[in-house]
């Protein structure tokens, strides 16, 4: 059934990447991926270390550019946009490493991202930017900081405005890179909690989540896709995958 | 209805500048430079004020560039050329009014940044340096080449100063508040641009492009709105310089031009707008009087005296001269804001700590 409407072009993922393969030089560093994430869904990528899951990130969100293969967003192919066009259309990403706008204070560092245009035509009637990115910061628990230039403020905290910042611009889907990365288990918690609520506020969003945090991410999503050497290897619910073979294999070694 | 507008727009003003140390500090350094020609100095004097005005505007419009935006350019002298040349070209082959040159070289100086920049632009860091350093040379070779219409190495001269009208006694003053008064216009036009919004983006551009292009922001476009602000406000201070020295030449393009923004930027602190133009004017002051009349040593020591200073400065004293006094007075200001609020404790500790 789901075949024959495949064809007809009756369903339509939010996301969808097809046969997405990525070189460099010799080695293979996305293999052949092909998955896709749906409205309101909140899947997470999981795998070793080099599994190629930030590569796949940079192929989403348009920093680098694939050998071959599609990635689709609402239907359509968004390959060779350059990056910020692709957060206009409604993609947005945090990064790995935080990237904090060092000389703006951390409010500001939201403004940034209520100026692009998106960000901007997103700004509720009768609210200005800062009231707006005050929103936004009142979401992941920043208020307090706002006025701090964004140098003096800890890594737990730049890993939230990473995602205020991301959030400003209310995207369709939301690509988080390790948002537990360096967080100590309360930050942790906060943050699980904080990604909830974002879920919760807007139910069509779909969310992708790298983590390396399996415990953290496992009771956030609903989907999981194992990566291994930059190829799918399994796909399915939290369940599923804590009792699949091959991933006990590529995580704990052959017996 | 007037006496209210005024009432608000007193307040505004108390709020916005009185109650502002560093601000107000500006505005009385600006007032005095209004009304310094009662002291009736020489004529050369207050040409070199008026030289001093112009090369504020010329170091400002490079730190918004470069300190706030992060476009390293060391070829800024290629817009003061523009201007310079593109003034004295208009007025001499086509007979433009002087007011009509200057104004249409300014715009022309905006366009050519927007050209150029469309390619230089995509160059990152040192190499971005390297192109926009290159820029000014090309120039000079253009202004060679073309001997008939740029004057060669002669230059052009001859064309009218900016008040033909007025007594020559009376020029020189009224060429001085013309540029003192260009000079707080493009200054605060300069300092609410680097702080607007637009000012926001710019310096998310200077701390990280990829985080401001993950941000949703055209990036590209950020960059060549910020070089061809700066190069408008660049272009426009060379056509009015070419007037005051009744003369356009190919000193105007030289490495010595491109080195006076980033010597004043560096002095005044990078990224401040208003600290390369307090630095600017010492710097003409220090150049053109100090070591011409009172201790006069040879033209040929004044730049190396000044990059040795620059080297001492980035060294020792980086944030530079305005954030040193901006600084001072916060402090100032912030032990004043503790007697207001009262607790006698911390002034206790303050006294124990000096």
């Amino acid at each position: 059934m789901e075949e024959i409407q495949k064809e007809e072009g009756l369903t339509m993922h939010l996301l969808e990447v097809e046969n997405l393969t990525k070189r460099f030089g010799g080695l293979v560093a996305v293999d052949n991926v092909s998955f896709h994430v749906d409205e309101g869904e909140v899947v997470g990528l999981i795998g070793p270390n080099g599994a190629g899951k930030t590569t796949l990130f940079n192929l989403i969100s348009g920093f680098i550019k694939p050998d071959s293969g599609t990635v689709k967003f609402k239907g359509k192919n968004i390959i060779g946009l350059p990056p910020h066009k692709i957060v206009n259309i409604g993609i947005a990403r945090t990064f790995q490493v935080v990237r904090p706008f060092r000389h703006l204070p951390v409010i500001a560092n939201v403004i940034v991202s209520l100026k692009s245009p998106r960000g901007n035509r997103k700004i509720e009637w009768l609210k200005t930017p800062e009231r707006k990115a005050l929103d936004m910061l009142e979401d992941v628990g920043l208020t307090e900081l706002m006025l701090e230039p964004a140098e003096n403020v800890g890594h737990g905290d730049l890993k939230r405005l990473e995602m205020a910042r991301a959030l400003a611009t209310e995207p369709d889907v939301l690509l988080l890179d390790e948002p537990f990365g360096g967080l100590n288990p309360l930050e942790t918690d906060f943050l699980m909690k904080s990604i909830q609520r974002v879920h919760l506020d807007e139910p069509t969003r779909g969310i992708v989540i790298v983590e390396h945090k399996l415990y953290a991410l496992m009771r956030i999503v609903k989907k999981v896709i194992v990566f291994h050497f930059g190829a799918k290897i399994a796909e399915g619910t939290p369940e599923e995958i804590a009792k699949n073979k091959k991933v006990i294999e590529v995580y704990m070694g052959k017996e | 209805m007037v006496a209210t507008y005024l009432r608000r727009a007193y307040t505004s003003f108390l709020a916005h500048v009185v109650d502002i140390p560093p601000r107000l500090l500006a505005l009385l350094l600006f007032l005095i430079l209004l009304v310094f020609p009662v002291t009736n100095p020489k004529f050369s004097f207050m040409l070199l004020l008026s030289l001093a005005n112009l090369s504020a505007i010329f170091s400002a419009s490079w730190d918004l560039q470069v300190g706030r935006t992060g476009l390293m350019s060391l070829g800024h002298a290629l817009f003061f050329g523009i201007g310079g040349y593109g003034a004295a070209m208009l007025i001499v082959f086509w007979g433009f009014p002087a007011w009509a040159a200057i104004a249409s070289s300014a715009l022309i100086g905006a366009l050519v940044a927007l050209a150029i920049g469309y390619p230089c632009l995509r160059v990152k860091g040192p190499y971005l340096s390297l192109v926009t350093m290159a820029l000014p040379l090309i120039a000079t070779g253009v202004v060679f080449y073309f001997k008939d219409v740029t004057g060669g190495e002669r230059g052009l001269f001859g064309f009218p100063r900016l008040f033909p009208f007025l007594p020559y006694a009376q020029q020189f003053l009224a060429e001085y508040y013309f540029t003192l008064l260009l000079l707080f216009a493009c200054g605060i036009a300069l300092y609410k641009t680097a702080n607007s919004g637009t000012g926001i983006v710019f310096i998310s551009i200077l701390d990280d492009e990829v985080a401001s292009k993950a941000c949703g922001i055209n990036t590209t476009r950020y960059k060549l709105t910020s070089f061809s602000i700066s190069a408008f406000f660049a272009t426009l201070a060379g056509a009015v310089w070419v007037h005051l020295l009744s003369a356009a030449n190919i000193s105007l393009l030289t490495l010595t031009t491109s080195f006076l923004p980033i010597i004043a930027t560096i002095w005044g602190g990078i990224g401040t707008i208003y600290g390369p133009i307090a630095a600017a004017y010492i710097l003409q002051i220090v150049d053109r009087y100090v070591l011409n009349e009172v201790f006069p040593i040879e033209t040929h020591w004044h730049m190396i005296i000044f990059l040795v200073v620059v080297i001492i400065v980035i060294i020792f004293w980086g944030r530079g001269l305005a954030r040193f006094v901006t600084d001072k007075l916060d402090d100032l200001t912030e032990e004043r804001n503790l007697d207001e609020r009262g607790p006698h404790i911390w002034k206790k500790y303050k006294k124990k700590k000096a």
